[in-house]
Parts: C-alpha cells; structure tokens; sequence
C-alpha cells in the first residue's frame, strides 16, 4: 500500500472542488430535507427531546437506520436489538468502502476519518462512480459536509414542526428520496447487465421487505450486483 | 440510556462506513471484483427505493391508487427524457403532491 504524500494545496485547488462539490450535492440535499423533517418529528414521536433527536442525527447521520431505531425505542425494543438492525440496516456501506477504496484508503488517517463519517448513501451516489482518477477529496469533503449540515438542518426544522404540525408522517414525505434515486439510477442503465441489476433490486427489495427478512437491502443489493456480473460475462 | 443508544449507534454506523476504507486491511480487488462493485451504486439505490414505494411500513400500499407508484414510474419516464436531476425529482414530487390530493 503505497501512502500519498501529505500534498499541500494552494487554497483555489482546496476552495474550488470543495464548492464544487457542494454544489453537485444541493439536489439531494433538497430531497433528503423531508425525510429529515421526517426523522427530526419522529424523534419527538417516539419520546425522544429534542436535543436527543438532534444529537441522533449529528452522531449517526444515516437516515434510514435513525428511522428504524427510532420506532424501536418508541416499541421499547432493548438495546441489543437496536444495535444489531442498525448494524443490518447499514451494512451496505461495507459496499461503499470496497467500491471507494481505491480512492480512500491512500489518503492520510484524518481524511479517511473524516470522509468515512460523512459516507452516507447519497454522498456515495455522487462519488461512487468517479473512479481513483477523476476523485478529489475536497470536492467529496464539500459535498459531504454541505449534505452534513442539511441533514441536520432538516432534523431541527422537524423537531420544530413536530410540536405543531400533527402526523407529520403522513405527508408522504419520504417520496422525496425515492425520486431522487430514481433519477440518478435512470441514466445509468444504458445496457442489459444494468437493467437486469436494476430490476432483480427492485424485485427483490419489495420481495423481501415483504418476508420482512432481516438485512434485507445488503442481501438485495449483493444479489442485484451478482445478477448484473453474470449478465455482463456473457457480453463481454 | 437513549444517549447511549445514539453513540454506540454512531460507533457501529461509523464502523461499518470505515471498515473497507483502512488501508492496513488485506484487499485486493480483482477484475471481476470490481466490475460487480461497478453494479453497487444502481443496486443498492434501486433496493432502497423498492420498499419506500411499496410499502407504508410494513403494509403494502393500496393499488391502484398508490401515488409512490405512479409518482415513480413518471419519474423513471421523466428521468429517461430529461436528463437533468434536479428537475426530475422538483417535477415528480409536484406529480406526486398532485397524485396525492387526487387519490
């Protein structure tokens, strides 16, 4: 493993992809703020303060595994429980460190901290394709913080909303997300092995949701990225 | 103890998020690895939004009148068209707000 070496930057190299990347980021920050107002009320919901609600999202900042916990603590599931479907629920991002490895790994102790931190599933829409040549760490480090500090925006403003606004939840919020996914993985699918990828996902997502199997998403996506592999030897 | 769920949450997320990305750790990434990783990004994006559109927890929604559906599906469409992010998911969400009402 060979270590970069601690480059110094002059500040327009730095400034210049870190707003860049910010920039890039703005649309899923807009999409993710409902589903913040979602967690930030939740948190309220399920019995949480406020102040816990927040600390939540600025310690775990991962969406989906915050949701979950939360109608947890609010069923009164133990600890152990929670930890373990926090752990499934993430687990993709074991995915996401494989994928960016190349691009992560070289970088010195306090980049990779920091960037591993702010890695969550839209940060990884973003970068996860760029590739070791086309990576840059300030514009990865914008991105992340911009969406960062949305996140937690959007937590506030529904810990707000949540003392006056009743059944927040059923505004529809979360379809903001799937929107946004849905228009970034559009455009990728320009060939067979990626459709057929896609739609054993969506299939199988819906399919095991259903069974309510645990680690469901890590199982879907491991088994949509097999498919897609297969599909992609015969071709090639 | 709820702030000790959230930290030893934070741990196990942080964890999870960091584990492939030291580099003390053995990997070597094949060819073939890494055209399936080349499939991560469509597939976990698509797994996530599978559920979301489908269920409302762990119900599913009434069809036909499911505004997620018809929402997404104009958005796969639109998306298909207009290459352009943000207008894609601005415009599904007006559909799907409009949708709503309407059902």
């Amino acid at each position: 493993m060979t270590y970069q070496s601690t480059l110094v930057e002059p500040p327009m190299l730095r400034l210049r992809p870190a707003l860049q990347g910010a920039v890039a980021i703005l649309p899923l920050c807009l999409a993710v703020l409902p589903w913040g107002i979602l967690a930030g009320s939740m948190a309220i919901q399920s019995g949480m303060t406020g102040a816990e609600g927040l600390g939540m999202s600025a310690i775990v900042f991962a969406g989906a595994s915050q949701l979950v916990a939360m109608g947890m603590i609010k069923s009164g599931a133990g600890l152990l429980a929670i930890l373990v479907s926090t752990f499934f629920v993430t687990a993709q991002h074991f995915l996401y460190g494989l994928r960016l490895r190349e691009c992560i790994a070289p970088l010195p102790l306090r980049w990779r901290v920091v960037l591993a931190f702010l890695l969550t599933d839209e940060l990884f829409a973003l970068t996860g394709n760029q590739g070791p040549a086309r990576f840059n760490r300030w514009y990865a480090l914008g991105a992340g913080l911009a969406f960062y500090l949305c996140w937690f925006f959007a937590t506030l403003l529904g810990v707000i909303a949540a003392s006056s606004v009743s059944n927040l939840d059923s505004y529809g919020l979360d379809f903001s997300i799937a929107a946004t996914f849905i228009a970034i993985v559009v455009p990728m699918i320009r060939n067979l092995p990626v459709l057929a990828c896609v739609l054993t996902a969506l299939v199988l997502s819906i399919g095991l949701h259903h069974y309510q199997v645990p680690g469901a998403l890590i199982i879907t996506t491991v088994a949509a990225m097999v498919v897609g592999l297969l599909c992609s030897r015969g071709q090639a | 103890m709820i702030w000790l769920t959230i930290v030893l949450m934070g741990v196990i997320v942080f964890f999870n998020r960091y584990c492939f990305l030291a580099p003390s750790l053995p990997v070597r990434l094949s060819q073939r690895m890494r055209t399936l990783l080349g499939f991560s990004v469509p597939a976990v994006l698509t797994a996530i939004c599978g559920p979301i559109i489908a269920f409302n927890g762990d119900e599913w929604r009434a069809l036909p009148e499911n505004p997620y559906l018809w929402a997404a599906v104009f958005a796969v469409v639109l998306a298909f068209f207009l290459r352009n992010m943000l207008a894609v998911v601005v415009l599904s969400m007006l559909m799907f707000t409009l949708l709503r009402a309407l059902f």
